[in-house]
């Protein structure tokens, strides 16, 4: 929570994610917090301050499309990048027409989310 | 002459005497003619005739006759007497005094004798009629005393020869005319008994004619040379022939077929000339041929007739086409029953428990490959049971003797070449006369059969190796994220662990964190990939005992993802004190993940209320277990429910069509039972049971 630092955001349902993706992004030099659902993320005061939102796709109750749209509608301009455990690559096209800045499948490496992010963060 | 010329005779004129002696001659003339007068005459008219003439000729005073009894006429007592005389004509009385004068023996007859005879003194010549007297006497008798003179005994001598003659030849002919009544009399009982007998006769030729008119069987008689004497209506109504058209006609050319005809001309004249007979008195078979020519077979007996002469026949012939008909079609019925015996290979047998007497079909010893020449015994039995099953058997053979009632059986044999043959039988329970009890009953040969379950099972099991790889195959995705889920943490933690372990000074905590993570996720991998491979082994069915709610979360825990990704609520409800059932896990977890993606896919177009899906576990009323799996989604009419369970039935785009036909021949497997229901609400319910404790069909 340093001064200076950027804050990327992880929305996920599985708990394993919500541990070990705030350490790495940490480690890259990002501010980070985890929520466990897109209502979490939605009522939190970190939403305004967020400058990227890593996102998983499917989840219960609002998925992250969902949040997507909810975000678009209001007029926010976050960057996304989707994480999503699925290898489907038309829900990967179908996003990035959407307007998602990228699309990682699990498991995905430190390299590629390192570059999803500094591009996401370029926009 | 002389001697009659008695002294005491007076001297007769030549001219008178010449008179005397034609009177004499004239009478002695009349005295013969008397027999002529005779002729046919009764003793009784031939006596009277002659005491008649003789009073008549010799002037007498008295003429007596005695007849003694003969054969055909009682004794005969008669008197004549000078119609001036003075006694009473009573043939007794004078009789008697005759008798008292002459004495009883005609033998000692003499003479003339003077009798006392009412006031005088007859004289009175005594006649024997025979030589001694045999036939009766004579007495001529006269007042005067120059009686009797030399005339009078000549003519009285030759009148009583004269009587004698005509009596003997009336008894001759009353003789013969007795004879010839007697004849008579036996020539009319004779008639009489000829009457009764013609009348018998003719009362059992109507009998007969009866007898032949109304018999069924067609009777025929035959000559001794072999022409047709009778021909009876029923034998008209066989043959088609007229009786009149074949009478007198050869047999052999009416009724038998040219072909047989010489070996019947064969055998009648053997039979003739030396009496021997083949078919005589039995009952024999043969060809017969009707009028129209066609032939048909009868049963024929021959008799020959009880009478004197030349011989002649009766035969008896019956139509027997019909029995021939239905004797071929018992004779093909019963080779059918061996054929059906054999084609379904099913033998019959009988055991009569308390001998242990076996009887058994062709087919059973074709089945047991014994030679149906030896006898069965128990030990024979033994000798082709499978070892594995010996006791069973005994077991089922010891009951039987007590209880005595239906029952069925299953067992194996091993043939001499190791091989294997199922068997499965019926037998019913009876009771014989003397009440001893007997089973009746059928084996057949199933082992075709239990081969074929036993394909079926392993057909079954690969089928429901592709429905299950199949439904993994929808699973794919969700497969996917399971795996990549821990993969992904551990490639993240991983990167995090050796940055924190590059930086100066090394975060060593932080890095020991991340590595515990790492070990975590990668047994969390590991367990995915274990259910995994366990669903996707193709493997024949086991049999443990399965705890449902703990194989049911599994099956969820695998298809979480999926429901989730198509927005299903899942909701479990588990029940606490659920019994194990035993089965075969794997195909009940196939089971419950075809039940719970359909459930799933029904809701997929389902946006106006919530995926709900609701998994139950519960135990059943019948100490077995139940699972249901209710949707919210858009149900199905009951027709469309009846064809479900079908295979390649399917109601999605891109659907085998074998899950659900699949999923029900496993429960059915496990003697269970799967059904669907539509809800009260939205949706259907799809639900199984297992009864506890009941293993899966081998």
């Amino acid at each position: 929570m340093s001064a200076g630092r950027k804050l990327v955001s992880v929305v996920d349902d599985d708990e394993s994610v919500r541990e070990s993706l705030p350490d790495l992004l940490r480690e890259f030099g990002f501010d980070a917090e985890a929520f466990p659902s897109a209502e979490d993320f939605l009522a939190s005061d970190a939403l305004n301050r967020t400058k990227c939102l890593i996102l998983d796709i499917a989840m219960p109750g609002m998925s992250g499309p969902d949040l997507q749209r909810e975000l678009t509608r209001r007029g926010t301009n976050l960057p996304i990048v989707f994480i999503t455990a699925q290898d489907d690559g038309s829900i990967r096209n179908s996003l990035l027409a959407k307007g998602a800045s990228d699309v990682l499948f699990k498991p995905f490496g430190d390299a590629a989310l390192r570059d999803a992010l500094d591009a996401a963060l370029r926009r | 002459m002389n001697r009659s010329s008695a002294p005491n005779a007076p001297a007769l004129q030549p001219a008178e005497e010449i008179k005397r002696l034609q009177r004499c001659i004239n009478d002695l003339v009349s005295v013969l003619a008397l027999p002529a007068m005779w002729t046919g005459s009764e003793p009784s008219h031939i006596a009277r005739t002659l005491l008649d003439s003789l009073l008549g000729i010799l002037r007498l005073d008295l003429v007596y006759i005695r007849l003694k009894e003969a054969v055909t006429e009682a004794p005969i007592e008669m008197v004549r007497l000078a119609e001036s005389g003075p006694l009473p004509e009573d043939p007794v009385a004078i009789g008697e005094v005759i008798s008292r004068c002459l004495g009883d023996d005609p033998r000692q007859w003499s003479g003339p004798v003077r009798c006392p005879l009412g006031d005088g003194m007859l004289s009175l010549v005594p006649l024997r009629l025979g030589l001694y007297g045999e036939m009766g006497m004579m007495a001529a008798g006269s007042w005067r005393a120059d009686f009797p003179g030399q005339t009078d005994m000549l003519l009285l001598s030759v009148a009583a020869n004269q009587a004698v003659i005509g009596l003997q030849e009336a008894r001759l002919l009353a003789e013969q005319k007795r004879v010839a009544g007697e004849l008579d009399q036996r020539v009319a009982e004779r008639t009489r008994a000829l009457a009764a007998a013609n009348e018998e006769l003719s009362r059992s030729e109507a009998r007969k004619d009866a007898i032949l008119s109304s018999a069924l069987d067609c009777i025929v008689t035959m000559d001794h040379e072999g022409r047709i004497t009778e021909f009876n209506p029923a034998a008209e109504h066989t043959f088609g022939y007229r009786r009149d058209a074949v009478l007198g006609r050869q047999l052999a050319d009416v009724i038998i077929p040219s072909s047989l005809r010489e070996q019947h001309h064969r055998g009648f004249a053997r039979y003739l000339t030396t009496g021997e007979a083949r078919v005589l008195g039995r009952r024999v078979e043969l060809t017969a041929m009707r009028a129209d020519g066609s032939e048909f077979p009868v049963e024929l007996t021959i008799t020959r007739i009880p009478m004197d002469g030349p011989p002649s026949f009766t035969g008896y012939l019956r139509d027997i086409t019909e029995r021939k008909r239905s004797e071929e079609a018992l004779r093909r019925s019963e080779a059918s029953l061996v054929e059906a015996q054999r084609l379904s290979s099913t033998g019959t047998f009988s055991w009569r428990v308390a001998t242990d007497d076996f009887t058994w079909s062709e087919q059973t010893y074709r089945i047991f490959e014994l030679d149906p020449a030896v006898p069965v015994t128990l030990d024979l039995l033994g000798s082709r049971l499978h070892p594995e099953d010996m006791p069973s058997f005994q077991q089922m053979l010891d009951r039987q003797r007590d209880e005595g009632g239906d029952f069925e059986h299953e067992h194996r044999l091993q043939m001499p070449d190791r091989s294997v043959r199922y068997l499965h039988l019926v037998a019913h329970a009876t009771r014989d006369r003397e009440g001893q009890l007997k089973y009746i009953g059928w084996v057949q040969d199933v082992t075709e059969r239990r081969l074929a379950e036993a394909a079926l099972g392993k057909a079954r099991a690969d089928l429901a190796h592709v429905a299950r790889v199949s439904s993994l195959g929808a699973l794919t995705a969700s497969i996917a994220h399971e795996v990549n889920q821990p993969l992904s943490g551990i490639i993240t933690n991983a990167g995090t662990c050796l940055r924190m372990l590059a930086a100066d000074p090394p975060n060593l905590d932080g890095a020991s964190e991340t590595a515990r993570r790492i070990l975590r996720d990668g047994h969390r991998a590991t367990e995915v990939i274990t259910r995994l491979r366990a669903l996707f082994s193709r493997r024949q069915a086991a049999v443990e005992a399965v705890d449902l709610n703990e194989a049911t979360q599994e099956v969820i825990a695998l298809s979480l993802s999926e429901l989730q990704r198509n927005r299903v609520v899942l909701r479990s409800e588990f029940a606490d004190d659920l019994p194990p059932v035993t089965g075969d896990r794997v195909q009940l977890q196939q089971v419950i993940l075809n039940l719970l993606l359909n459930a799933s896919d029904a809701m997929s177009g389902v946006s106006d209320r919530p995926r709900e899906l609701v998994i139950r576990t519960e135990p059943d009323e019948r100490d077995g277990v139940r699972v249901s799996i209710r949707d919210a989604g858009i149900g199905m009419e009951p027709p469309e429910m009846d064809r479900l369970f079908e295979p390649f039935y399917t109601t999605k785009p891109g659907g085998m069509g074998i899950g659900l036909s699949v999923s029900r021949s496993i429960i059915e497997s496990h003697n269970g039972r799967l059904w669907a229901a539509p809800n009260d609400g939205p949706g259907a319910t799809f639900a199984f049971s297992i009864p506890g404790g009941a293993g899966p069909e081998s």
